[in-house]
């Protein structure tokens, strides 16, 4: 159901950027960076509002004609990005939270791996089956 | 550690952690050693020490008594198995002469988030069982040589050791003393 999955380290560089289309691919990464800036604001509202109390799931970032951006921060400054599209309206809220609590689950067993260096990109093979099932619509 | 059901099992945390830290091990090993072979060496060489060791703590918990042949040991080990790891393995493959078997586990409690590495495709992961497995035996005369047939981490579907007996030692005096 996403068209793109993206996972950010808590220094803002990519750790993992998967796509269904590898053409439109540098074009995901752009939309993802920017989506970047939406994810700095909203984490400073939220920190400023409730105090401690901070909520993981961002929801909608960014919306423009043919995607839709989505965004969730763990406690760890990592950041995850889910782009579907705009056509695609019978995605609901519920299901892209669902998808984003798989994906950091499928994160911490990737951390939990002794040979994963966190400053590298991901290349863990589950953690690539698992974001091709989720993007195809797999749950 | 998120999980969707995370039932707080006192027991699964345990292993957690216990995982965490033979992974943690693992790797030091691999940054303090280059070669791969040595690690795996150093591994069952730490597990002969935890083996020579734990084969008190288990005959002390099962009150077992002596084996009657090499299938009564094969029980027993099972049983080890079950008590230390948590997990059940199947014994199979039976040498025609009764001296060889097969440990079958589906699952490894130490090797749970594990993904080796394409540099490290030498490396023996869970050695440190077979070292374990060897100490234990040895201490009550049994010399065995243990080995791996299949690795779940090298891509097999079950991770199966294979025991063989080699002889039963003879109290023999140690060296040095007359």
């Amino acid at each position: 159901m996403a068209v793109c999955v993206a996972v950010i380290g808590k220094d803002n560089a990519p750790k993992y950027v998967s796509c269904l289309n590898p053409n439109m691919e540098l074009d995901f990464h752009y939309k993802v960076h920017n989506a970047l800036d939406v994810v700095e604001e909203k984490m400073s509202a939220n920190g400023k509002a409730s105090g401690d109390i901070r909520e993981l799931y961002l929801g909608l970032l960014n919306s423009t004609d043919d995607h839709k951006i989505f965004g969730y921060v763990t406690n760890t400054k990592i950041k995850f990005v889910i782009v579907t599209e705009s056509a695609n309206t019978s995605l609901r809220d519920n299901e892209v939270r669902m998808m984003f609590r798989r994906l950091h689950s499928v994160y911490a067993d990737v951390v939990c791996n002794p040979f994963y260096n966190p400053s590298e990109p991901i290349s863990s093979k589950a953690f690539n089956e698992t974001v091709r099932n989720m993007m195809a619509g797999n749950l | 550690m998120s999980r969707q059901t995370s039932r707080l099992d006192a027991k699964k945390v345990n292993s957690e952690l216990f995982t965490l830290t033979y992974g943690a091990l693992v790797t030091q090993l691999i940054k303090d050693v280059d070669n791969v072979d040595d690690v795996n060496k150093q591994l069952e060489r730490m597990g002969y020490n935890i083996g020579v060791r734990l084969i008190e703590d288990f005959l002390a918990r099962s009150g077992s008594g002596k084996c009657y042949d090499f299938r009564d040991t094969s029980e027993k080990i099972q049983l080890a198995t079950r008590m230390y790891l948590g997990v059940s393995p199947t014994i199979s493959n039976w040498s025609p002469s009764g001296d060889e078997f097969s440990l079958v586990m589906d699952s490894n409690p130490i090797t749970d988030f594990v993904e080796l590495p394409d540099s490290h495709m030498g490396l023996k992961y869970s050695n440190m069982l077979l070292g374990v497995i060897r100490g234990s035996c040895e201490m009550v005369q049994l010399e065995v040589s243990c080995w791996f047939a299949q690795d779940q981490l090298k891509g097999d579907n079950t991770t199966e050791i294979r025991v063989k007996l080699l002889r039963k030692l003879e109290d023999s005096v140690p060296a040095g003393e007359d």
